[in-house]
């Protein structure tokens, strides 16, 4: 802080004895331009009094200010802004220069942003790929010399009109003067019409002044706990390569990753719901970004703060309690059981085992329990079927063999428990036949360097980068410069066909790549990492493994535990699961940072790192929502609900009926979450479905329920012949000499993993009242296979 | 889902429903949309697919005087709209062709069977090679149609408002829509004598008491998770019991409450008992029936199947479908539309056969607005391409929604955040729908 104004602010405090309380900042205001805008901030102890004060400049002909806090500058000079907040009232200097000989507005700074936050570059707009009524602009502007040739040169020079700047047909439609599809997107005679203007005046020009590029984007605040329904105005500053800053609160783009929680309007007011949960306020600026967390925790809530099992709970119950949410209790040890089996194992535990479990009263059974369910076979069938949906496993992609190969050598990664960083730098540097042992056949389905670099990167970093192919990343740092260079390190890849058929994967020749509407390339090299050199021969790939598992790589440890907590949590801490960025944060920062810094410490021991999560006491809670948590869905209240992956619900109906599903072509016995074709023609993987394996998405995987769901499972054949099957749990049960009470529980711990309750039993056995013994079983059985605490994994 | 009710209303329809306390109807009814638009002319479509690229030179667009190898066998027949001729094989067509109208200029670029399906319903270009993946949704991502009327209209009645006969179309899918807007499919051929809905008959063994007594069992189960989809698959329960509980759902599947007299002139075809069970759905409120009919790609020997069977399922079909429809004062409410995903090449092969040829398709279009009586547009004298104006799949998807009442320029984010619009570009075809 320099002098003078350290000075200004003790005067402030000492003159006026109520205003130690509040604060105006910044200190003093230079507006240098015609368009410079700055926006005030008054800070109280109980929060934003921004908009609550009122303002006045002393000289109105130098400076206005607006009732939001925004100063503007009318001449050059000096003046002052009066600001009152209460009792108080403080006075800003205001410098105002540049307005007689402006600096030409500089087309890609100063005219572009304009476009961009006024949407009409956007993706449903103009920024289409054939534009929109004939206009068309590059998407989100990422294309300056296009959209200037096409404001300036396309439609016969309508569009702008240096002779009469305010005739431009820019400035009609935009200000819906002449009638526009659009509506009007900018105010007439408002701070981005002047620009437009002042631009056109100037000559319309593709160049205009040299303004330094966008470093970095400030918010202010950076964090702010809000009550329910209250403000808060922010404050962005654009901080130049050059060091120099300037306003640009009225000109960025605001969004909220929680429109219920908080949302923000175009002039930066975050206005808090009434929910109380967490947002963050997204800001872009010329391609920069930066987010403004809001909290708004629970009103008059003190929660207690349950027992911590290890450093997971620690983080969630520092969530919870800054949040006023309470945790809900421990679940019992039967859903542990069913919970833990299903989702480390995908299978059902057998009513033996639940007997079992329910039995064992030794304080570590739960400890016990995980390490078994990480050594079943299961485990690797499992983990191999999910490694699979997202490594592109599709028959049709890589054939029939690369299929069985991948999934094989899948299975035997988890099995071996092979660290995960070693895991990773096979797929990504994968050579040799693409139908042996081994994950080279993923290089048929990444057929192209693009696609390569953009779905590994998806799998492994959590980086969404396909939108930096054709354009700047519209929430994130990354550019074209970027992707491209990402995928120079795929160039190299071939495939060469092998004597006898078949296919290997190689590596000939790495060249640097770059976009098609481009004729220049870009050096290869990992994401935000440095050129390096190439020979020629060297495998690119080589550095991007180096690069990925490097110790201080800030995504790929990150990616996979947030992966991992995802599948046990029932929700990623960030969401969806593969798109880190920094205007995506986690739900809980300090945890996931924990979580990754444990996998390092752990070497990338995927078991031991999944034991940690089920040990936890977060992961051990009850889904049964206290009426105070019910509203949460990011902190980990409560447990989630979730529902069954389609293979791992046909497994369990097959168990609880005890008529395993029997896949045609397949060897009996084969269970669905070993089958590895996965465009095996089967309707029951159709309607709850199974993904094809389209991409390296998981979000392609559909969990969303739907009547043929409802209909198949409570009136199909196909079921009913497993409930009714002379081999079947039902005709076991009803052929045995157990009492009704005993059959009911008996397919109780089958289904359910637990014992009816005394009132369960009660209405249950009316159904041996009603029937005869086989007919009771069945329809005890249908009902436990139709409940939704069967078909879900709470 | 959108269901506007909230989850605590979805669990009390959720086991009240199986014990027949909440029906479908009033559930509907809850979720009623915005108010109908009076000026929308359609609340339903009827979408009649010709997989495999019907030979529309033989049917809708004759060329007379073209050399032999283009005009092929069949001679033109006069219908009731002065002018305008049909193939010899359409005679019940040609008998009603003021009540529907001939596009003759489509035309695109995508000469792929499955990658045609999936521009023609999803209105996007695939990005996946030809030759795949047929009889199951490849659409992935973009959603078609049927999927799009579901999530913009949702129901209004005692079905589920989109429906594919006899099996799925396929890019039929919901795509990033989800597994609420995906088509409810029959799974069974409704020209077998013993045609069921897939799932929807009692099982046998378990009769109506059983039937009630397993309601009660499963609500007499108290560990029914209250979050999430597991409270919303509580509501699509209740959807499904009513489903089969509900007489006016079973009707609407009954075909053989119809007199054979009219299930004969549909024709006891595939096509044509599906196109009236089409009907009867969306007389019970169903917004987009969806009919997959095969066998149009006709390389070798064309003439003779085309002839025998598929130009008269066609005919009997579809002129048994307007006439109906109109007989019973559903017509101009519902738009049907009759398509393939290309047309066939002019020039007859050396195997007497036509290929495949997306640069020229006739399409039928009747109802829902339509101007009955019209031929829009025509193909050159060779039939290879539109003499002027080609209608693109994206036009005839634009019209589509546009007499539905669904804004195009709608836009849904993919899973990556990206806007796509319901259709990309396209224009209404003015001088079809005025």
């Amino acid at each position: 802080m320099s002098k003078p104004t350290l000075a200004l602010l003790l005067t402030l405090c000492v003159a006026l004895p109520p205003a130690h309380a509040q604060v105006v900042t910044p200190p003093a205001v230079r507006l240098d331009s015609p368009e410079a805008s700055q926006q005030l901030l008054v800070t109280l102890p109980a929060g934003d009094g921004t908009r609550s004060a009122s303002y006045e400049v002393g000289d109105p002909a130098v400076a206005t200010v607006d009732v939001t806090g925004l100063v503007t500058p009318r001449a050059e000079g000096r003046t002052e802004v009066l600001v009152r907040s209460g009792a108080a009232t403080l006075r800003v200097p205001v410098e105002v220069a540049g307005l007689k000989t402006p600096r030409p507005v500089s087309f890609e700074q100063e005219v572009v942003p304009i476009l961009t936050k006024a949407s009409c570059n956007g993706g449903g707009c103009h920024g289409k790929a054939e534009g929109q009524q004939g206009f068309k602009l590059s998407v989100f502007g990422f294309d300056p010399a296009a959209d200037h040739a096409a404001l300036v040169k396309e439609s016969r020079g309508r569009r702008v009109f240096p002779a009469s700047p305010a005739n431009s047909l820019l400035l009609l439609k935009a200000t819906g003067q002449v009638p526009h599809g659009g509506g009007r997107k900018v105010e007439l005679g408002g701070l981005h019409y002047r620009r437009l203007l002042r631009w056109i005046s100037e000559g319309a020009a593709a160049g205009g002044s040299a303004v330094s590029p966008v470093a970095a984007l400030e918010v202010e605040p950076v964090r702010r706990t809000l009550a329910l329904g209250g403000t808060q105005q922010l404050r962005v500053t654009a901080v130049a390569a050059d060091g120099s800053r300037r306003c640009v609160t009225a000109e960025a783009e605001y969004a909220s990753n929680a429109g219920a929680i908080a949302g923000a309007d175009g002039r930066g007011l975050v206005t808090a719901g009434q929910a109380p949960g967490e947002a963050a306020i997204l800001v872009r600026y010329l391609g920069a970004v930066t987010v403004c967390r809001v909290t708004l925790p629970r009103p008059g809530a003190t929660v207690a703060r349950p027992d911590a099992n290890n450093f997971i709970d620690g983080h969630v119950w520092d969530k919870l309690a800054l949040l006023g949410i309470p945790a809900s209790d421990p679940a019992d040890d039967a859903t542990f059981l069913r919970r833990a089996s299903l989702d480390a194992t995908g299978t059902l535990p057998t009513a033996e085992e639940a007997r079992a479990f329910l039995a064992d009263a030794s304080p570590d059974r739960r400890a016990k329990l995980v390490d078994r369910l990480l050594e079943r076979p299961e485990y690797a069938d499992y983990w191999a079927l999910k490694w699979a949906d997202v490594l592109r496993v599709d028959k049709d992609a890589v054939t029939p063999a690369g299929a069985v190969a991948m999934t094989r050598w899948l299975r035997r990664q988890v099995h071996e428990n092979r660290p995960y960083d070693q895991f990773a730098r096979a797929v990504v540097t994968a050579r040799g036949s693409t139908s042996a042992d081994g994950p080279a056949a993923l290089f048929k389905a990444l057929d192209t360097p693009e696609v390569a670099a953009r779905s590994l990167s998806q799998v492994f970093l959590g980086v969404r980068i396909e939108c930096a192919q054709c354009h700047h990343h519209p929430s994130e740092r990354w550019g074209q410069d970027d992707y491209w260079a990402l995928a120079g390190l795929f160039s190299g890849v071939a495939r060469k066909p092998l004597p006898g058929g078949g296919e290997s994967v190689v590596w000939r020749v790495g060249t640097d790549l770059g976009p098609p509407t481009s004729k220049k390339t870009v050096p290869a090299r990992p994401l935000g990492a440095a050129p390096a050199a190439f020979a020629p021969g060297d495998d690119r790939r080589v550095r991007l493994a180096d690069w990925m598992t490097a110790p201080d790589n800030p995504y790929f440890a990150t990616a996979v535990a947030n992966r991992l907590w995802a599948h046990y949590f029932g929700r990623g801490l960030v969401e969806p699961v593969d798109d880190l960025r920094a205007t995506n944060p986690a739900s809980n920062e300090p945890l996931l940072a924990a979580l990754a810094a444990h996998l390092r410490a752990l070497k990338y021991d995927l078991k031991a790192f999944t034991k940690t999560l089920l040990l936890s006491r977060a992961y051990q809670l009850s889904s049964r929502a206290t009426p105070a948590n019910a509203g949460d869905e990011q902190n980990f209240s409560h447990a989630a609900v979730k529902p069954m992956p389609a293979e791992v619900l046909l497994d369990a109906i097959g168990r609880v009926t005890g008529v395993p599903e029997k896949f045609n072509g397949w060897p009996a016995g084969y269970r669905a979450i070993e089958v590895w074709d996965n465009r095996m023609p089967s309707y029951f993987f159709r309607i709850f479905g199974r993904p094809v394996r389209y991409s390296v998405c998981e979000c392609e995987r559909g969990t969303d329920p739907s009547i043929a769901q409802a209909l198949h499972l409570m009136n199909s054949p196909e079921i009913a012949g497993k409930v009714q099957a002379t081999t079947g749990t039902a005709r076991r049960l009803a052929d045995s000499k157990l009492t009704p009470d005993a059959v009911v529980e008996e397919l109780f711990l089958a289904g359910l993993g637990r014992r009816p309750t005394p009132a369960e039993a009660g209405r249950l056995r009316e159904a041996f009242a009603e029937g005869t013994r086989q007919s009771a079983a069945e329809d005890v059985l249908w009902a436990v296979l139709n409940s939704k605490e069967f078909l879900y994994n709470r | 889902m959108s269901v506007p009710i909230n989850r605590r209303t979805a669990i009390r329809v959720g086991t009240a429903g199986m014990l027949g306390g909440l029906s479908l109807p009033r559930l509907l009814q809850m979720q009623a949309t915005a108010a109908p638009d009076a000026k929308v002319p359609a609340k339903a479509c009827i979408f009649l697919f010709l997989e495999g690229g019907p030979s529309t030179i033989d049917m809708w667009d004759l060329k007379p005087d073209a050399p032999v190898e283009v005009r092929g066998p069949y001679k033109p027949i006069a219908t009731s709209v002065p002018g305008t001729f049909v193939g010899e094989h359409l005679p019940r067509c040609a008998h009603v062709a003021h009540k529907y109208a001939i596009l003759r200029s489509h035309s695109h670029d995508d000469n792929g069977h499955t990658t045609g399906y999936h521009y023609v319903m999803t209105g996007y270009k695939a990005d996946f090679a030809d030759g795949t993946n047929t009889r199951k949704p490849n659409n992935v991502l973009y959603p078609s149609i049927g999927s799009v009327v579901s999530r913009e209209l949702g129901g209004r009645g005692a079905v589920p408002p989109y429906v594919n006969l006899p099996h799925p179309l396929t890019a039929g899918g919901a795509g990033l829509l989800g597994a609420a807007h995906s088509p409810f499919v029959l799974e069974g051929d409704p020209v077998q004598p013993d045609f069921e809905v897939r799932d929807l008959a009692p099982v046998a063994g378990v009769d109506a008491r059983r039937r009630t007594l397993r309601g009660k069992l499963l609500a007499g189960l108290d560990g029914e998770p209250a979050a999430g989809q597991a409270a919303a698959m509580g509501t699509y329960y209740a959807k499904a019991h009513d489903l089969m509980t509900s007489p006016a759902a079973r009707k609407a599947f009954d075909l053989r409450a119809e007199p054979e007299k009219l299930r004969a002139a549909y024709g006891h075809t595939t096509l044509g008992q599906c196109a009236l069970l089409a009907r009867r759905l969306v007389e019970a409120g169903c917004r987009f029936v969806g009919v997959d009919h095969s066998g149009w790609d006709t390389h070798f020997t064309c003439f003779p199947s085309l002839e025998k069977d598929l130009i008269p399922s066609v005919d009997m079909a579809f002129s048994a479908l307007v006439t109906d429809l109109d007989d019973r004062g559903l017509l101009d409410s519902t738009l049907v539309v009759m398509m393939g995903e290309m047309g066939r090449t002019p020039r007859v092969n050396a195997q007497a056969g036509r290929d495949h040829w997306s640069a020229a398709q006739s399409v039928l279009f009747a109802g829902g607005g339509v101007k009955p009586g019209r031929v829009v547009g025509a193909t050159n004298k060779a039939a290879t391409a539109p003499t002027a104006d080609p209608v693109g799949v994206e036009d005839i998807l634009r019209t589509l929604f546009h007499q539905m009442g669904i804004d195009s320029s709608k836009t849904y984010l993919t899973p990556l955040g990206r806007p796509v619009s319901v259709v990309n570009g396209g224009r209404v075809i003015r001088d079809l729908v005025g």
